[in-house]
């Protein structure tokens, strides 16, 4: 009982605020603010003379309730002149500002109408009284026409309204002749119909987040307009947290939004890679897995040491899982280690409106234990009113090639010991092996093809061996809809092949969205998707065996890899081409491996909004993600390394659902104050029902079935999260000049002990908008600051961490079989009952400045986050009896700035330039681990040859090693045993994994009907460790293993006990004894990552369709589109530098993954 | 107004959060229960998983020991490490130490910690005490030092970072436990482990002359680092009982089928890097029998070499002694032409599945006895008599291996003991007979023949110097720690570096003084 009290204290902490926050609360707030702002109000009113009588001019009048309360006023030029008004009439105090300006404006016989929240335009009485329309849509049309017949002259107007960007359609854009009260608005097809006086004059379109418009009319009657959205625009609004809608200005951190057509163009099949380079903070990496692979994404910066650090995905307000089916791959896996694909893969780009990045801290505090890494909401795309449906067509076909080639030497050919092989078996001895004889043309020359070949260099390996790949994307899309009843239906199909011959992906989406206003009070909406990922033979990588990469990369620089093909002889048998099996035959691979997987997923959303008050809202929404998966991974019969082969599957079903229920709650209190409230509670389950299946041995060979084998097992595992939660929040806002965000959330988590089991989040943050409160030079638009802090955090996220339990192992003997309950990956982890719920508390300071009428703005923000109490899976001695210990006490800093610039540097009617240009640091330092803990291992390259280790004190998964061992002049330090340098101990750092510098440069160019979209970015400061380079070593294909081919090499240094050393090691061992042995010196193969990339271009036509009317088309466009075109910059010779593997956090490790390719294409785009 | 706006804000939040807020945590306890484990281990269900452990991770695998004791060989750098030595492999040797730890060691603890405060158990504890002595002496056997009094402790006293005790006083502690446990066992109670005992069915009799043997075994390692110690020990394990008869072999049964943790972990380990294909070509590691253990069995017409070795003449299995063929050590380059006319291990014997491994053996009983009797330490019966015994029991295991009484015909083994008599004149010579016919003996234990070269010098094997190795063309001594231990467990393993010597193939151990 205790507990439940200590947890409705909690929970109500925010109903408590919000009962307390009542109107009358606030006004009296009200009142001593005021009180105080005061004194300065008075001297401005100084500036303003006042005429003798007390009058002063109605237009000093209007300045001043303009600046007090930030409206602005439209009027007619000249309107004003010769006005006044008496001074006494400002009494701020008693009215609002609508009674004010009814007062202040009766006198001169003038109205006023409300444009929107802050935006008044000032006209006569008379024009009013002939002129304005009244608002309803319908009604509208018909009173033009009596009103035509009333008015003499008249002058009718009428067009169409839409939006440059899509050419669809804006219905409820503003239309006022300007300087009068007569206006109207755009009916749901955008069509408009004003009667003005024969006179003409200029008509101002305007609408939220738009650019507003003025067009001279005098004789014409059809005046088309075409608005441009404003990006800087004071009204811009974004979506926060809870798809909770803010004005830009309010939101108290950094969010930053990037509309849906950045994707649709130049797209990335795993929609999240396409945010590298978009977004400060944001490190987005492709892996190089081919088509259908996952991505990884983190934000300001791994938050946990050894958890997962990637940030929520949550389409429309409600989060989707994104885990890998079986986990990620990893840098040193075999086999059956192939990247699945995560959660976020099965998005199509084409059905996203746009996606927002809450980068953690307060923007994603309403999230609580799922908010600690951040954010990426997605809203989807809806219906739009209008008449008819609404066709949207979108087809992409890219071609892939790969963009960087090993810089190989070609001096001297296949073989070892400087010989030449002459027979097949010394070819197939020495079939990966580059230390032959000097590259000479010779004839006798025979390959482990068995014939003879002209000894010479075979530099297109890779261009041999992969294929052009391509991805065909199609979507089409019908949207429409009434005022009632919104809808958009789309089905998608992407088709990919990858540049690895035989490995294809295909993604098929359906998606449904409905909205309805059954009544004024009663609004549903719901969303359908469903969809069907398939994949064949994705590539595995990490260790040699299955990897399809192994035998280009690293086959003797005088083998045309082609000779190898089809890898399998008469019966199906892999065919030897090297001393070692486990190097596979990549041919045979490709052949004859087979790998495929499935995904059947929905996901589904369903939303009921009632508004039981004109303000007051409550809202329920049930979301559910479900998706089975089956994957199967075959090691075929005759594998030289496995000849009797070997299965492994995964069957899996995982569900996340969440069932939300809000109510909220708006008001604006004593004019000024506005007040919105929020309070809602959510259930979340988690459940992953999953089957491993693996054997070996098929029973009758060449037959793949889970039934054929020898030895076999099927292992289950369910994993089942609960997390329930409260959550509360209060948003204040004084008149749109100060804002003041709370929220809090209490969660409780079914994966640790009931004593532990909940924690409380809070975070409040603040907005102020500078430029309005004081006056700046003309050539600030706006100036604001930002502050905010906030504790967001996590729960263990794996199931069974609090108590150590025991289970069956498989076996066919007699006597049962019982061990401490193993990890998903044979390992074995001491549990911990004291477990608690860990906190990352993120402070965040920042500024917004727009400068010369929007065409410069800076976005600076820079924030402290640290992660206390961190649930860390930490590697401990295997001497302990367990690989792994469950603890709470991780610690980790991350602080960074982030920095964007924004500009406009021209902007004509035909030309525009837009740029901006983001850039982040970001440093992060583990503080502790835990007691007696100074390192934990995130994973190692093959063979142990390199660690991403997280050690206390130093940065978040940095790669560590051996180096040589030197003496204090510098001198390598010699094993008189074997000859060989001395190894250091393997704690070396050897450079950072994750990259602490990223930015983007971004341009967009229009002219006329063609628009030129270029993206460049990079990443600095990170390293690299290279296993293709420790294996072109031994195997004598790098440029420094040239050293001693002809004469032998000579080794000079000293030995441990400091005299000097000297050996000359004969060419005939050059490999054997020096070369193959340096895969023990970790440092040779750690490089510089830095690079900085063209990554995307877009260049665009937009076909004119209203010149082409027969077509019916709204609009259309085409477009050429690249990704990754160029690398400007890298300090890798043998490899792209983004080249990883895994999306898991052990970053910085090349392990022969699938080359990294450049894609380019064409785009079509059509709106009927 | 306002009050009707306040009343209709939070009615509704009070009662959503008053229903979230009274179930927010029910039922957790069930949802976080994994519904494939059991919250209670069941000791003789551990113990049967110990055994299975103890036994499948050791050196006696064709990349490790049984290269270096040069049984079999690889032309492959990569798989022949333990023939060849390269620098470029050595962290394979730390494979053991990683796999033990958290299996066998970890297991016997859980079983230990089980049965030890229950005296009605008292014949359990004392099984589980010999096996844990039997898991820690082979693995402090291969590195010297070890975490020992620390070990396996992570969950019970949260010990992540276990000190490394001196091989000296593991000894000192291993003897004292078999001692203990030998004697502690209760006839009179009828509680064992049963069939859950995979070794004796739980008979509390064969456990204690196993526990004397181990003592006999361990008390004989220590003959070059203290002798009189070691003279201690080793009389009282004779006196205590060893194992003498065949009956009596500690033996670890396998079904054959089923699992791999079901299979004569030897066998399938060779199996499955080199033999499963069974054609004499495609054996992936590219392993063969090594040249020098052929030749020597050739030379000496053992009849043992039909038992084990055979070569695949068109695919067949050919056993004929005179075809035999060992691969040479210093194969460098690939795959020579005329591999497929090298011997390898036979599919019936020593790849058999379903063999039992042999821990503990009379052979090796009676030539650790014929020892002691040259040094004066046992006087029951002479070194001659005990060595031809020995050799005796040796040929005679391999029934046990083949599965099938007479593998080796009595005639066979008399014709070879007349050959082989115990001829040497003086102790060094005489030590060589016993411990070159132990290394024929005792194939495929290489783990123990390493021991006892060692601390012998016999076989008198001469060492592969290939290029790249990593020792200077020397045998090595031990086998490295895992590089995890420099990280995970830097300060213990600095210390325990700093007392034995370099992390390094050729530092002695402590029983292997020079």
């Amino acid at each position: 009982m205790k507990q439940f009290d200590s947890h409705l204290l909690r929970g109500f902490f925010l109903l408590v605020i919000a009962l307390n926050l009542s109107p009358q609360c606030f006004g009296q707030h009200y009142a001593n603010a005021y009180s105080a702002r005061r004194e300065p109000q008075q001297e401005n009113q100084r500036a303003t003379i006042p005429f003798e009588d007390g009058n002063i001019s109605l237009k000093d009048a209007l300045d001043q309730i303009r600046t007090r309360y930030h409206v602005k006023f439209a009027y007619r030029e000249g309107l004003l002149n010769d006005k006044s008004i008496s001074l006494s009439l400002l009494d701020y105090s008693t009215y609002t500002l609508e009674e004010l300006l009814e007062k202040v404006l009766a006198g001169a016989r003038l109205s006023y109408k409300r444009i929107n929240k802050r935006q008044y335009s000032i006209f006569s009485d008379r024009t009013e009284k002939t002129g304005v329309y009244p608002e309803t849509e319908e009604s509208e049309v018909q009173e033009e026409s009596s009103q035509t017949e009333a008015m003499i002259p008249l002058l009718k107007i009428s067009g169409t309204v839409t939006a440059k960007d899509d050419g669809l359609p804006l219905p409820g854009v503003n239309v006022l002749l300007k300087g009068t009260a007569n206006g109207t608005t755009t009916d749901a097809e955008g069509k408009y119909i004003l009667t003005i006086p024969d006179e003409g004059g200029i008509l101002v379109f305007s609408f939220i987040g738009y650019a507003i418009q003025e067009v001279p009319v005098s004789t014409q009657t059809t005046v088309d307009v075409s608005m441009e959205q404003e990006i800087q625009s004071l009204n811009e609004v974004v979506v926060t947290a809870l798809g909770i809608e803010k004005e830009k200005t309010s939101v108290a951190y950094s969010v930053t939004e990037v509309k849906g057509e950045e994707f649709t163009q130049a797209r990335e099949n795993n929609v999240a890679n396409s945010l590298t380079g978009k977004i400060a903070g944001v490190n987005a990496t492709g892996i190089s897995t081919g088509p259908g692979g996952s991505s990884r994404v983190v934000i300001r910066g791994n938050g946990s040491v050894t958890g997962n650090s990637q940030p929520l995905y949550v389409i429309n307000g409600m989060p989707i899982d994104n885990s890998v089916p079986g986990g990620s791959a990893t840098p040193n896996g075999i086999t059956s280690n192939v990247d699945r694909g995560d959660g976020i893969a099965a998005i199509n780009p084409d059905d996203i409106e746009s996606i927002t990045v809450l980068k953690g801290g307060t923007a994603a505090a309403l999230y609580g234990s799922r908010g600690a890494n951040g954010v990426i909401l997605i809203t989807t795309k809806k219906g739009r009113a209008q008449k008819g449906i609404g066709i949207e067509y979108n087809s992409t076909y890219t071609l892939e090639k790969i963009s960087v080639f090993p810089d190989f030497q070609y001096e001297y050919g296949q073989g070892d010991g400087g010989v030449m092989p002459t027979t097949l078996a010394q070819a197939q001895a020495t079939g990966r092996r580059s230390f032959g004889a000097k590259i000479n043309g010779s004839t006798d020359y025979v390959a482990a093809d068995g014939k003879n070949h002209p000894y010479t260099a075979q530099k297109d390996n890779l261009k041999n061996f992969y294929q052009t790949g391509s991805t065909f994307t199609n979507t089409l899309a019908f949207a429409g809809g009434n005022e009632a009843i919104l809808y958009r239906l789309s089905l998608a199909d992407l088709d990919s092949k990858s540049i690895l011959p035989n490995s294809t992906y295909n993604r098929k989406t359906a998606n449904l969205n409905i909205s309805a206003k059954l009544s004024d009070r009663l609004r549903v909406e719901s969303v359908v998707q469903y969809s069907l990922e398939s994949a064949n033979n994705r590539a595995s990588a990490g260790d040699a065996l299955a990897n399809p990469n192994w035998t280009p990369y690293e086959v003797a620089n005088t083998v045309d890899v082609r000779w190898l093909s089809p890898g399998y002889d008469a019966k199906g048998n892999e065919v030897i081409w090297n001393d070692a099996a486990i190097a596979s035959n990549s041919y045979f691979v490709v052949n004859k491996f087979k790998e495929s997987d499935s995904k059947n997923r929905f996901i589904g959303q369903a939303s009921i909004a009632y508004d039981i008050l004109k303000n007051l809202t409550v809202k329920g929404i049930i979301t559910r993600d479900f998706y089975n998966y089956n994957y199967s991974n075959i090691l075929p019969t005759g594998t030289l390394y496995t000849p009797l082969g070997e299965y492994a599957g995964i069957k899996s079903d995982v569900s996340e659902t969440n069932a939300m229920i809000t109510a909220s709650y708006k008001t604006t209190v004593a004019e000024h104050f506005g007040i919105s409230v929020l309070a809602g509670a959510n259930g979340r389950k988690f459940e992953n029902r999953q089957v491993n299946f693996s054997g070996k041995n098929y029973i009758q060979p060449y037959f793949y079935s889970f039934t054929n084998l020898a030895t076999s097992s099927a292992i289950p595992y369910t994993g089942r999260i609960t997390t329930n939660s409260v959550f509360g929040s209060v948003d204040l806002d004084y008149k749109s000049l100060i804002f003041l965000t709370a929220t809090g959330r209490q969660d409780w988590f079914s994966t640790l002990s009931m004593k532990n089991n909940s924690i409380f989040y809070p975070s409040i943050g603040t907005s102020f908008v500078l430029s309005d409160a004081v006056s700046l030079p003309r050539v600030f638009s706006m100036a604001r600051i930002r502050a905010s802090w906030a504790q967001v955090g996590g729960g263990g996220p794996d199931p069974y961490a609090i108590n150590l339990t025991y289970s069956s192992v498989p076996s066919a003997s007699s006597v049962p079989l019982q061990n401490v309950t193993t990890q998903s990956d044979g390992t074995t982890a001491i549990t911990n009952i004291n477990l608690k719920p860990f906190t990352s508390t993120t402070t965040e300071l920042g500024f917004n400045l727009q400068m010369l009428d929007n065409r410069l703005g800076l976005d600076f923000t820079v924030y402290n986050r640290r992660t206390t109490d961190d649930i860390v899976r930490v590697p401990i001695s295997n001497t302990s009896g367990y690989n792994y210990a469950i603890l709470n006490s991780g610690r980790l800093d991350n602080k960074g700035i982030e920095v964007l610039l924004t500009a406009t540097p021209v902007k004509t009617p035909n030309f525009t330039w837009n740029t901006s240009y983001n850039v982040a640091y970001n440093k992060s330092e583990v503080l502790k681990l835990a007691d007696g803990i100074s390192t934990s291992s995130l994973g190692n390259s093959a063979n142990g040859n390199a660690y991403i280790n997280n050690n206390v004190g130093h940065t978040y998964g940095a790669i560590y090693g051996y180096r040589m061992l030197r003496d204090d002049q510098g001198r390598i330090v010699f094993d008189t045993n074997s000859g060989l340098p001395a190894q250091t101990d393997i704690n070396q750092e050897l450079g950072k994994g994750v990259p602490p510098l990223t930015m983007g440069f971004s341009n967009d160019f229009r002219y006329k009907n063609f628009s030129l979209n270029f993206l460049v970015d990079g990443k600095f400061g990170n390293k690299v460790f290279s296993v293709m380079e420790v294996y072109a070593t031994r195997l004598g294909l790098l440029k420094s293993t040239l050293a001693g081919r002809e004469d032998g090499l000579v080794l000079t240094g000293v030995t441990k006990t400091g005299d000097s050393f000297s050996r000359t090691i004969p060419v005939s061992n050059l490999r054997s004894d020096y070369y193959n042995t340096l895969n023990r010196y970790t440092e040779l193969f750690v490089h510089d990552a830095s690079f900085v990339k063209l990554r995307q271009v877009i260049f665009t036509y937009h076909i004119p369709v209203s010149k082409l009317k027969f077509l019916r088309m709204q609009s259309a466009s085409i477009a050429f589109v690249g990704r990754n075109l160029l690398t400007l910059y890298k300090k890798t010779d043998n490899f792209d530098p983004e080249q990883s593997l895994t999306n898991g956090p052990a970053q910085g490790i090349e392990s022969i993954g699938l080359p990294r390719t450049r894609s380019y294409g064409i785009n079509l785009m059509l709106k009927f | 107004m306002k009050h009707s706006i306040q009343h209709y804000t939070t009615a509704p939040l009070l009662m959503f959060a008053l229903l979230l807020i009274q179930s927010c945590d029910r039922n957790f306890d069930e949802i976080n229960t994994n519904p494939d484990a059991v919250s209670k281990a069941t000791p003789q269900y551990i113990f049967s998983k110990a055994q299975y452990d103890g036994v499948r991770y050791s050196g006696n695998t064709q990349a490790l020991l049984l290269g270096t004791m040069q049984y079999t060989t690889s032309y492959n750098d990569v798989a022949g490490f333990g023939s060849k030595y390269v620098a470029s492999q050595g962290a394979q040797s730390a494979s053991v130490f990683n796999l033990s730890y958290p299996t066998q060691i970890n297991e016997i603890g859980e079983v230990i910690k089980a049965v030890k405060d229950d005296p009605s158990q008292v014949n359990l504890y004392a099984v589980a005490r010999i096996w844990r002595v039997f898991c820690f002496s082979r693995l402090t056997d291969l590195y010297g030092d070890i975490p020992y009094t620390e070990a396996g402790q992570g969950y019970n006293q949260s010990v992540f970072q276990p000190v490394y005790d001196t091989q000296q006083s593991i000894y000192a502690d291993m003897l004292k436990e078999l001692e203990e446990a030998a004697q502690s066992f209760d006839a009179s109670n009828a509680t064992t482990f049963g069939s859950a005992d995979q070794i004796y069915s739980g008979s509390p009799a064969q456990w204690k002359k196993f526990a004397y043997s181990l003592m006999l075994r361990l008390g004989m390692r220590m003959t070059k680092v203290d002798a009189s110690n070691a003279q201690a020990w080793v009389t009282k394990a004779i006196a205590g009982g060893v194992i003498l008869d065949a009956a009596d072999i500690a033996k670890m049964s396998y079904v054959g089928s089923g699992q791999d943790i079901n299979k004569n972990p030897v066998a399938l380990s060779m199996l499955n890097d080199d033999y499963i294909k069974a054609d004499g070509f495609s054996n992936t590691e590219g392993g063969k029998y090594q040249q020098v253990f052929i030749d020597s069995l050739k030379s000496n017409n053992d009849p043992r070499l039909p038992v084990i070795a055979v070569v695949y003449v068109n695919g067949v299995a050919d056993d004929s002694p005179a075809i035999q063929k060992g691969m040479p050590s210093n194969i460098s380059g690939g795959k020579p032409a005329d591999f497929v006319t090298y011997s390898e291990p036979k599919q019936t014997t020593v790849l058999r599945i379903a063999a039992p491994v042999l821990l503990f053996t009379t052979a090796e009983s009676y030539f650790l006895l014929a020892e002691a009797a040259l040094r004066n330490w046992y006087s029951g019966a002479t070194a001659d008599v005990l060595y031809e015994k020995a050799i005796r029991e040796a040929m005679q295991q391999w029934d046990l291996i083949s599965g099938v009484s007479g593998t080796i015909a009595s005639d066979d083994i008399d014709t070879y003991v007349a050959a082989h008599q115990f001829t040497g004149s003086t102790f060094d010579e005489q030590l060589e007979q016993i411990y070159t016919q132990f290394w024929f003996s005792i194939f495929p234990d290489a783990q123990e023949v390493f021991a006892n070269y060692r601390r012998t010098g016999y076989p008198a094997l001469v060492p592969n110097n290939y290029p790249g190795n990593a020792t200077g063309g020397k045998i090595f001594r031990r086998f490295l720690y895992p590089v995890s231990e420099q990280t995970l467990n830097s300060i213990s393993y600095a210390a325990a570096i700093n007392r034995q010597g370099a992390d390094d193939f050729l530092t002695r151990i402590w029983w292997d003084k020079e």
